[in-house]
C-alpha cells in the first residue's frame, strides 16, 4: 500500500463528496473518547491530501471497526475503510504503530492463529483447557511450512 | 442440515465455553457440525490493518477448505463471518485479485472458487432452524428473566454488503431469547460497540466503552446480557472485573451469557457441558433460579 494507492482508494470511493455533515463523527464510539481521533476530521483531511499527521500521530489505530460511520453515512462513503488503508501505508512506511500487530502478524504466520490454545481459570479457579472441556484438538494448517512461506513472501512483496 | 464448522483463532484458542454449548445442542437441534481440517486464522483483525493481499488470502484459503469439503460454512465469530463475507465480496467483483489469491493458494496446493455459502449463528438459529424447531427443545422455560440482546457490530454493519441482521433495528437475537421463555426489550445501547477491537491499542479505552453498556444494562433493569459474539464476551464476561476497577464501579455486576448456553439450560442441558463454569461474570444467581443449583465458587 502507498500514498499512491490511497489516492486511488479515495477516487474509488470519491471521497471528496463528503459533506462533512458528520453523521459519522456522532455515532463514533472513539471520537469522544479519544483526542484527535474524528472519522469526519480523517477524511476532510484524506480529501485534502493532508493524511500524514494522522499516521505519524498513530491515532489511525483507535478505531474499534464498529462500522458505524460506515453504515450511517449518507454517501455511502467509508471512513472505516480509508483508515485501514492509513493503518497499510503507516505499515509500510515503518510508522509507529502498536506492538500487539506485529506480534499477532507474527503469530499467525508462524503458527496459523493469533493464541495457542490457553489454560483457562473457572469461577472455582480450576484450570481448563481443550482436553478437559472434551474438545477436539484445535486446527493448524496442514502444511505449516508452505503456509508460513506464503504468508511471508505476501507481506515482503507488498512493502516494495 | 451439515456445515463446515469454523471456530477462529479465539473461540479456539480460549472461550471454550461458546463452542463446548455450540457442540452440545447443535446435534440435539438436528444440525451436524464436520471439524474442518487445516484451518487457520481468518485474517482479521491482524492483516486487515496491515495487508490487504494477506487478509484476503487468509479468509479465501479457509473458504477453500469449505469447498473442498462441499459444505457451507458456519462461522462461529462475528468478526471471521464478516471477513469471509467481505473477501467473498471483493474477490467476485475483482478478477484480478482473485487470480492473485489463487496464485497464493496454489502453493498450498489449494483453488478458491467464491461458491460457498457462508452462515452466521443468527442465521442459523433464526432463520434456518427456526421458531417451531427451536421452541419444541425447550424443557425448562427461562421464565420471569429478562435480558438485553447484545448482537454486536460485525453481525449487523455493514448492511452494504449483506449482514445477518438489521444495521439499526436488529431483532433477532431479541426473537431468540423470548423463544425460550424469557423476556426481550429494547434499550438505546442495544447496538453500540463492546470496544474490543481497541485492546491493542488503547485497553482501558475499550473498558469505558464497555463499562457504559453494562451500567446501561443493569441500571434498565435486565437480568443479564446475551451475546454470539467471543470479542464481546470476552470484554462483557471476562474483563468484567477490570471494567468494575476502571470506571470506579464495584457494585458493577451483570451476568453475561452466549446465547448458546441459554439455549442449552432451556433444552436441559447441565451448566457443566455448556461451559457455564468459565463465565467470569456472576451467573450463578440465574442458574439457581433456572436449574435449582449454583456451579460457581466464591
Amino acid at each position: 500500500m502507498t500514498n499512491n494507492s490511497l489516492r486511488e482508494a479515495v477516487r474509488k470511493m470519491n471521497a471528496e463528496v463528503c459533506d462533512q455533515c458528520g453523521k459519522c463523527s456522532s455515532a463514533c464510539p472513539v471520537t469522544a473518547r479519544v483526542e484527535g481521533f474524528n472519522p469526519r476530521q480523517i477524511i476532510a483531511k484524506i480529501a485534502l491530501g493532508k493524511e500524514g499527521d494522522l499516521m505519524k500521530s498513530g491515532v489511525i489505530w483507535t478505531c474499534t471497526s464498529c462500522l458505524k460511520c460506515k453504515e450511517r453515512c449518507p454517501e455511502k462513503l467509508s471512513p472505516y475503510d480509508l483508515i485501514l488503508d492509513l493503518r497499510r501505508i503507516a505499515i509500510d512506511l515503518q510508522l509507529p504503530h502498536p506492538e500487539g500487530y506485529d506480534e499477532s502478524v507474527k503469530a499467525v504466520v508462524e503458527t496459523g492463529a493469533i493464541q495457542q490454545p490457553q489454560l483457562i481459570r473457572t469461577r472455582n479457579k480450576e484450570r481448563k483447557d481443550r482436553k478437559s472441556m472434551g474438545l477436539p484438538p484445535a486446527e493448524k494448517p496442514k502444511d505449516l511450512a508452505a503456509y508460513t512461506q506464503t504468508l511471508q513472501e505476501i507481506l515482503k512483496e507488498e512493502k516494495a | 442440515m451439515r456445515y463446515a464448522f469454523y471456530l477462529g483463532c479465539i473461540v479456539q484458542s480460549e472461550q471454550y465455553g461458546y463452542e463446548a454449548s455450540v457442540r452440545a445442542i447443535m446435534p440435539k437441534l438436528g444440525v451436524k457440525l464436520v471439524d474442518m481440517p487445516g484451518t487457520s486464522c481468518c485474517g482479521f483483525p491482524p492483516f486487515s490493518s496491515v495487508n490487504e493481499l494477506a487478509w484476503l488470502y487468509s479468509s479465501a484459503r479457509n473458504m477453500t477448505i469449505a469447498e473442498e469439503m462441499g459444505l457451507p460454512i458456519f462461522a462461529l465469530c462475528n468478526g471471521c463471518h464478516l471477513s469471509f463475507v467481505e473477501t467473498k465480496h471483493k474477490l467476485e467483483y475483482d478478477n484480478e485479485l482473485k487470480a492473485k489469491v489463487n496464485e497464493k493458494l496454489a502453493k498450498e496446493g489449494l483453488r478458491y472458487e467464491g461458491k460457498i455459502e457462508l452462515v452466521h449463528i443468527l442465521e442459523l438459529l433464526h432463520d434456518k432452524l427456526g421458531k417451531e424447531k427451536i421452541t419444541e427443545m425447550i424443557s425448562r422455560p427461562l421464565k420471569g428473566l429478562r435480558f438485553a440482546a447484545h448482537p454486536g457490530c460485525h453481525a449487523i454493519r455493514p448492511s452494504r454488503i449483506g449482514r445477518p441482521d438489521d444495521p439499526e433495528n436488529p431483532r433477532k437475537l431479541d426473537d431468540l431469547i423470548t423463544w425460550l421463555g424469557a423476556e426481550a426489550s429494547d434499550y438505546p445501547e442495544k447496538i453500540d460497540c463492546c470496544g474490543s477491537s481497541l485492546a491493542v491499542a488503547s485497553g482501558k479505552t475499550v473498558l469505558n466503552i464497555a463499562g457504559d453498556k453494562l451500567k446501561a444494562v443493569k441500571l434498565y433493569g435486565f437480568n443479564g446480557l446475551v451475546t454470539t459474539c467471543p470479542f464481546c464476551f470476552k470484554v462483557y464476561d471476562n474483563r468484567q472485573r477490570a471494567i468494575q476497577t476502571v470506571i470506579g464501579d464495584k457494585e458493577l455486576d451483570v451476568p453475561v451469557f452466549y446465547y448458546t448456553q441459554l439455549l442449552g439450560l432451556a433444552m436441559g442441558v447441565s451448566p457443566e457441558s455448556l461451559g457455564l463454569d468459565l463465565n467470569q461474570s456472576p451467573v450463578d444467581p440465574i442458574l439457581v433460579k433456572v436449574c435449582e443449583r449454583a456451579i460457581g465458587g466464591d
